[in-house]
């Protein structure tokens, strides 16, 4: 079986430079589009996507400034157009409440705290997984893990209560020795604990994926030839995993800082009777208890708007500082 | 490219919010204070849309209630009527409707709305929710503008529910032009309801809504079993005291048992704090106040709070709203639990099939010491409503309102037994006397899916399994009576301005708290203090100038 004869290699070069001879800029848009119209049309599902359920829906932010009564008028449309304008009224409104600035400082104190106790664990589970040998066991130890993250929270968190609340498991075995159980589920001091483990429990090992995905990207070779000069375990994995792990590493802290004021929902709604305003009052929930529930939508969209200014700002700064270090970020200007 | 460009704007509008955001200060003069302003509707304004009332009971009852008390039957009716012959929907169009259930949520290929639909002569589509949370639902439904044919909206959400006069209207069907005065007869069922709830079912001058009276006038009857407080020899509690130690008694966590569901609507009223409407009272000197600001609702917090400290409540309740209580109370792993009257059958009966020696009584309505009144809170003569969407044409109108004259036939009619028990053979089977006896598989279909639709004259029907329920029921009733708080906001509809509904989550909150223990009891004062500053003072002078207006 002999290899295809690859084309003699003094014509390749003419292939790249007939390339070249076209710049770019030289094709008319009627050319372009002949040229890249299955492209497009590739893209066209995905844009009408991002369009009907991204764009068009971001336009309803504009009652973020009107005092929004969805039954004026005959049809939603109208309730837009005939609902009194407010100016910054839904603003200043959410400022001037210690609440909503007690829900921002709980969301980021929980951001803040799951960036060092979870956001580290799925890279650790990555690379653990990475050194078993066996293909079988790793299969399975990676099904087990991702499982819980098709739960949804209703099952984690009644799991969770069932294991761990004062009539569960911990606690039933507990009694029967004699002692006295802990509160695990209902203490509001350690309620931030709680939320993260949960979290872990949940989805640490989905977020392993990408990080295997960059891990299978290492050039063994790289190994090999550290591992013949010397280098232990340890040497190994500082000097070649976490190097070819950086950039998704980053990748991801950037993606994460943008999310900072957004820790979950359902998590919180769920366990907010257990430990009480104070400690599980997140920003998503201040906005449904304090915006939707009482039909204050303008409030809402507010809140929503404060946290989406706050997300852009954080992920263009993070990734400013990324170029700063010479790293790529999640985008780059061309 | 286009999508590119598009972001490219949106981006630079958002950074053109934040500068002006960050400038806030300096534009906030202009700025308005969001949130819907409340409003009221008075009672004389109700009268002229009625319809006329045209009693439509078939059977004399066995047990007779006090009014608002229904009344109690003991026996089955041995005939059954026939009242309704006609089809309601001729034109076949199937007809969407949402309903709360507090249960497990029914099969969609369910056996007995097939058989009513039939016998109906409509098609009538349930999506059935959670009735726990079957308000933040209607809030996103109505707030969508986007209604079933008919909505069934409970009273107690609708004060949950900002703009809801607003939203009558704009969402839903006037029905003066085809109900007030005679024109009811086209419905004969429905001319059969009460006319005081009829009376609560109108909004802004127009009748809007079908009622569903009320059984019971009580928001809550305090459950226990009975079965195992007579096993152990341990009587009902008279006393604050005694339930206390009805709650030691009770309590041994390493069985696995604890004395108490949630019981804080129960407490409350034993201690006396009234206030039907909302938590506001009048009192005799015509000061206009909230049940937080009485003496009596701060020594129910401090009851309520030593019964968390002490851990005389199921860990799963104290630390849910949501818990599910009914399990716990048929499985015997808590043994007292406040809630609406409604859940008594709704209770008792699947759990008699799992264990037939067990009794759910109402504990008899007793004050916090001897000689001293509790206070009954009282309900609307409306339980809830079912609205019908608006701008379908008459057709359709008059199709939708012979649906709901079906579902209100009273008890003692064919329809009615269809509706409450299912078909003969497949869901129950009679027992000697000629008393439907149902099965798991009515269990398993029955939602109240039909009888929470439409109103129906209410009365208290047990069934074999459960013999003496409706004496039970209407004889507690008939005690409670004495105690009935008198409501001055009668036949009024009051909607409290959103600012004012926003302050009341806190505040339940921050109770919440002190009652699970993760506040002090002495902090109530500062949480009064906040109330009253946040909205309670504004929201109290809004309740008093409703009365005044009402010339009340």
């Amino acid at each position: 079986m002999s290899a295809p004869p690859i084309a003699p290699v003094e014509k390749r070069p003419k292939v790249k430079k007939n390339v070249k001879a076209v710049p770019r800029q030289q094709l008319s848009f009627g050319q372009r589009l002949r040229r890249d119209w299955p492209l497009l049309l590739m893209c066209l599902p995905a844009m009408m996507l991002l369009l009907v359920f991204h764009y068009v829906p971001a336009l309803g932010n504009i009652i973020a400034f009107q005092d929004y009564n969805p039954f004026v008028g005959d049809d939603p449309l109208e309730a837009f157009l005939y609902s009194e304008w407010i100016g910054f009224g839904n603003f200043e409104y959410l400022f001037k409440n210690p609440a909503f600035w007690d829900s921002v400082l709980t969301t980021l104190s929980i951001t803040a705290f799951q960036l060092v106790f979870y956001f580290p664990i799925p890279i650790l589970l990555a690379i653990l997984l990475n050194s078993i040998m066996s293909p079988k066991i790793r299969s399975l130890v990676q099904a087990v893990v991702y499982l819980p993250h098709f739960f949804s929270w209703v099952l984690v968190v009644s799991l969770f209560q069932m294991m761990l609340g004062g009539a569960g498991l911990l606690a039933q075995t507990v009694r029967q020795a004699g002692y006295t159980p802990p509160e695990i589920m209902t203490n509001p001091d350690t309620f931030i604990f709680l939320v993260t483990s949960e979290a872990i429990w949940k989805d640490a090992g989905w977020g392993m994926i990408v990080f295997l995905a960059a891990l299978a990207a290492i050039d063994p070779a790289l190994y090999e030839a550290s591992a013949a000069d010397g280098a232990g375990r340890w040497r190994r994995m500082w000097h070649i995993t976490l190097p070819g792990l950086r950039s998704v590493i980053i990748l991801l802290l950037i993606l994460r800082l943008g999310d900072a004021l957004n820790v979950g929902f359902e998590q919180f709604v769920l366990q907010r009777e257990m430990v009480g305003r104070d400690a599980a009052e997140v920003l998503d929930t201040y906005v449904y208890y304090q915006g939707i529930a009482v039909q204050q939508w303008g409030v809402g969209a507010a809140a929503g708007l404060f946290k989406a200014v706050i997300g852009i700002l954080l992920i263009v700064g993070a990734n400013k500082l990324a170029h700063r270090f010479g790293e790529q970020g999640i985008y780059s200007k061309s | 490219m286009g999508a590119s460009t598009s972001r490219r704007n949106f981006l630079g509008l958002v950074g053109l919010g934040a500068a002006t955001m960050a400038s806030g200060g300096a534009l906030a003069g202009c700025s308005k204070e969001p949130g819907a302003k409340g409003g009221a509707t008075n009672a004389q304004q109700a009268a002229g849309v009625l319809p006329q009332f045209k009693e439509s009971t078939l059977v004399q009852p066995d047990v007779k209630g006090v009014r608002p008390m229904a009344d109690g039957y003991v026996k089955y009716p041995t005939s059954l009527a026939d009242a309704i012959t006609e089809k309601a929907a001729p034109s076949g169009k199937p007809i969407t409707a949402s309903t709360p259930w507090w249960g497990p949520a029914p099969p969609t290929a369910n056996k007995l709305v097939e058989a009513v639909n039939a016998d109906m002569g409509a098609t009538v589509n349930f999506t059935i929710q959670d009735g726990n949370t079957y308000g933040d639902k209607l809030n996103a439904m109505l707030g969508a503008r986007d209604v079933p044919d008919l909505t069934c909206i409970p009273g107690w959400e609708i004060a949950k529910l900002a703009r809801f006069s607003e939203a009558v209207p704009a969402l839903f069907e006037d029905l003066g032009p085809y109900l007030t005065g005679d024109k009811v007869n086209a419905y004969p069922m429905l001319a059969g309801l009460d006319t005081a709830a009829w009376q609560d079912s109108v909004w802004g001058g127009k009748l809007m809504g079908v009622p569903f009276p009320v059984d019971a006038p009580y928001p809550s009857v305090l459950f226990y079993r009975k079965d195992v407080a007579d096993e152990r020899g341990i009587a009902a509690p008279t006393t604050l005291d005694e339930l206390y130690e009805f709650g030691k008694k009770f309590t041994n966590p390493a069985k696995g048992e604890w004395a108490f569901g949630d019981i804080w609507l129960e407490v409350q009223q034993i201690c006396g704090a009234g206030g039907s409407e909302n938590g506001w009272i009048k009192q005799a000197d015509g000061k206009v106040v909230h049940r937080h600001e009485l003496p009596e609702y701060k020594q129910a917090i401090e009851f309520m709070a030593r019964l968390y400290a002490e851990k005389l409540i199921h860990p799963d309740l104290a630390s849910s709203e949501g818990g599910d209580v009914t399990t716990l109370f048929k499985g015997g792993k808590i043994f007292m639990y406040a809630t609406g009257g409604g859940s008594w059958k709704e209770t008792w009966k699947p759990a008699v099939a799992v264990n037939p020696k067990f009794n759910m009584q109402g504990v008899k309505v007793f004050g916090a010491e001897k000689g001293k009144n509790p206070v009954r809170w009282r309900t609307r003569p409306g339980v809830m409503w079912t609205f019908l969407k608006k701008g379908q044409g008459a057709e359709r109108v008059q199709e939708l309102l012979r649906v709901l004259n079906y579902t209100a036939a009273p008890f003692g009619t064919k329809e009615w037994e269809l509706q409450n028990f299912g078909v003969e053979g497949t869901h129950f089977k009679r027992d000697s006397s000629g008393a439907p006896a149902t099965n798991d598989l009515w269990t398993k279909e029955f939602a109240n899916q039909y009888i929470f639709l439409g109103g129906r004259p209410p009365v208290v029907v047990g069934g074999p399994d459960i013999p003496t329920y409706a004496a039970d029921f209407v004889n507690w009733g008939n005690d409670a009576a004495q105690y009935l708080e008198t409501n001055p906001w009668d036949g009024i509809k009051v909607e409290v301005p959103s600012s004012q509904a926003a302050i009341e989550q806190p505040t339940a909150d921050k109770v919440t708290d002190i009652l699970r223990g993760r506040a002090p009891v002495s902090s109530y004062d500062k949480v009064l203090s906040d109330w009253r500053a946040g909205g309670g003072d504004a929201a109290r002078d809004f309740y008093a100038k409703v009365l005044a207006d009402n010339g009340r």
